[in-house]
């Protein structure tokens, strides 16, 4: 393992440098989507883009996956709803193949796809409006992405903190 | 109808005229939208606007001031003005006036009744029905439950009950049959007007003629192009064009049939008057097919104006009034955002 001082030196601390490079790219598409919007309001009528047209009954398009990823972190990862991640699919199955008698095990709930909100404002949408939804949607790719690495700062913050105690300890102890 | 408009226009219309006339003359000028384009907060444009002819139609508004409520409020005063308008013609001004008016009813009971599928109360969407639209039946259009319905129990006395031929069928109203019935009632609407032009003859036959040509071209256009990559078949979409303009019935046919924009584009190659147009899309202002049309279609109302002694300015003045709103909430948008990298993005008028 190493000396505290070793160990200390190993902490990633190149991880602001992501966050920050992850924060400002999170921004375009935001403020992108909004203006996409505004020019949707543009081509349909103000009041045709707008929280009227929202529907009473919303089923999110997409999940947030936590795993735990190495030195026990977790890791986020936003996932299409109704979609299975690959460490889901086999205990699934079982439950699955079971045909005979009724269902012991509820049917999974996500099984098919939510309907594609953009149908709240018709089907003949203008193409800022599909801009919008794809901006918003590689926004929240992005916003799993700066929690992951929040996370990891987050933890080489407390054992970069816990280093230094130790080494603080055994300083005096040296001397 | 009696030739030489000129001997006998003014005897009815002619105070109406020169009154729209002078509303036009009020439109904002270029250096009121180089004014507005440098307000930092939307209270520095309610400031801006009380120095032009809007004067103080936000003064009544609470703070904070949106985006949605300058709308609200200019649509509002659009509406006074062609309130005026109607209450003060006569025929068949009267006439001309109300078919105005029934785009904006097919929008708003479109509004209802999508509505009604998210399950909103009536009473919220009403508040958001465009004003130009309003008619006494339209708080029942909730209730029903097909085109037939709709016709049979609430539309069949109302100024939208001409359109509803085409439109009736016993589907049930999903997204996509809404969507089917807002674009037929439109065609048909839009199909009845070009009739009542080119029947009455005259200066309004020959200004109103093409330039509801071009919003029957723009329309197919513009359905083409949307529904790309949607549920809506070719044979429905082609079902939903108007059948007058200059694409009509060539054009329309090789449109139905388009599978993406190139292929439109191939199309119009045919078309001297909307070529251009289309050449101009993308580029390095990154102008929309949306965008080009309504710069087509400011041209083609501001020329409305070189002629006299015809009802094509009243349609005018409310469309190039309607693009001013457009540009005024874009303005307000991109200060709302604090995005001003397109804010010089509307289209100036005047």
């Amino acid at each position: 393992m190493g000396t505290p001082l070793e160990r200390s030196s190993r902490v990633p601390i190149g991880c602001p440098d992501k966050l920050g490079g992850a924060t400002r790219k999170k921004v375009a598409p935001d403020s992108n989507g909004w203006l996409s919007l505004a020019k949707a309001r543009y081509a349909m009528g103000a009041k045709s883009v707008g929280p009227l047209q929202y529907a009473s009954h919303m089923e999110p398009q997409v999940c947030l996956h936590t795993s735990e990823a190495q030195e026990g972190l977790q890791k986020f990862k936003v996932v299409r709803a109704g979609v299975h991640t690959p460490e889901e699919v086999g205990p699934g199955e079982a439950a699955l193949r079971r045909r005979k008698g009724p269902a012991k095990t509820p049917e999974p709930q996500s099984s098919e796809a939510p309907q594609d909100p953009l149908n709240w404002f018709g089907i003949l949408v203008p193409h800022s409006l599909r801009q919008a939804q794809a901006s918003f949607r590689d926004g929240l790719q992005l916003a799993a992405d700066i929690a992951s690495l929040q996370n990891r700062i987050d933890w080489g913050r407390n054992q970069l903190r816990e280093l230094q105690e130790k080494l603080k300890q055994l300083e005096p102890g040296a001397a | 109808m009696l030739e030489g408009a000129e001997l006998y226009f003014n005897v009815d219309h002619g105070y109406l005229e020169g009154l729209v006339r002078g509303c036009k003359a009020s439109l904002l000028t270029q250096q009121d939208y180089i004014n507005l384009v440098q307000c930092e907060t939307l209270e520095d444009l309610k400031i801006h606007l009380q120095t032009t002819d809007y004067g103080n139609f936000l003064a009544n508004q609470t703070n904070p001031l949106t985006v949605s409520k300058i709308d609200t409020e200019m649509r509002k005063r659009l509406c006074g003005e062609f309130e005026y308008f109607r209450n003060h013609s006569l025929e068949p001004l009267s006439t001309f006036l109300t078919y105005m008016t029934c785009s904006y009813m097919i929008d708003n009971v479109i509004l209802l009744m999508n509505g009604a599928l998210q399950k909103k109360s009536v009473k919220e969407i009403l508040g958001k029905c465009h004003p130009l639209g309003r008619f006494t039946e339209m708080e029942a259009v909730n209730i029903a439950e097909t085109p037939s319905d709709l016709f049979n129990a609430i539309l069949v006395e109302t100024p939208l009950a001409p359109f509803f031929q085409d439109c009736m069928s016993e589907n049930a109203l999903d997204e996509l049959n809404i969507e089917l019935l807002r674009n037929k009632l439109y065609k048909s609407y839009l199909e009845t007007f070009y009739k009542f032009c080119k029947n009455h003859g005259d200066v309004t036959a020959e200004v109103m003629c093409p330039i509801l040509e071009f919003e029957a071209d723009r329309r197919a256009f513009i359905i083409t192009l949307n529904s790309f990559g949607t549920e809506l078949s070719k044979e429905d979409r082609e079902t939903l064009y108007p059948t007058f303009g200059k694409l009509y019935p060539e054009g329309l046919r090789l449109l139905a049939q388009a599978e993406d924009f190139d292929q439109m584009k191939s199309i119009v190659d045919h078309y001297v008057v909307y070529k251009p147009l289309f050449e101009a899309v993308g580029g390095s202002g990154g102008k929309t097919l949306e965008d080009v049309f309504y710069e087509r279609e400011v041209q083609m109302n501001v020329l409305a104006f070189n002629r006299q002694f015809h009802y094509g300015v009243f349609y005018a003045y409310v469309k190039l009034k309607e693009q001013e709103m457009r540009n005024i909430v874009w303005i307000a948008e991109c200060i709302s955002q604090r995005h001003r990298t397109k804010i010089n993005s509307y289209i100036p008028i005047l």
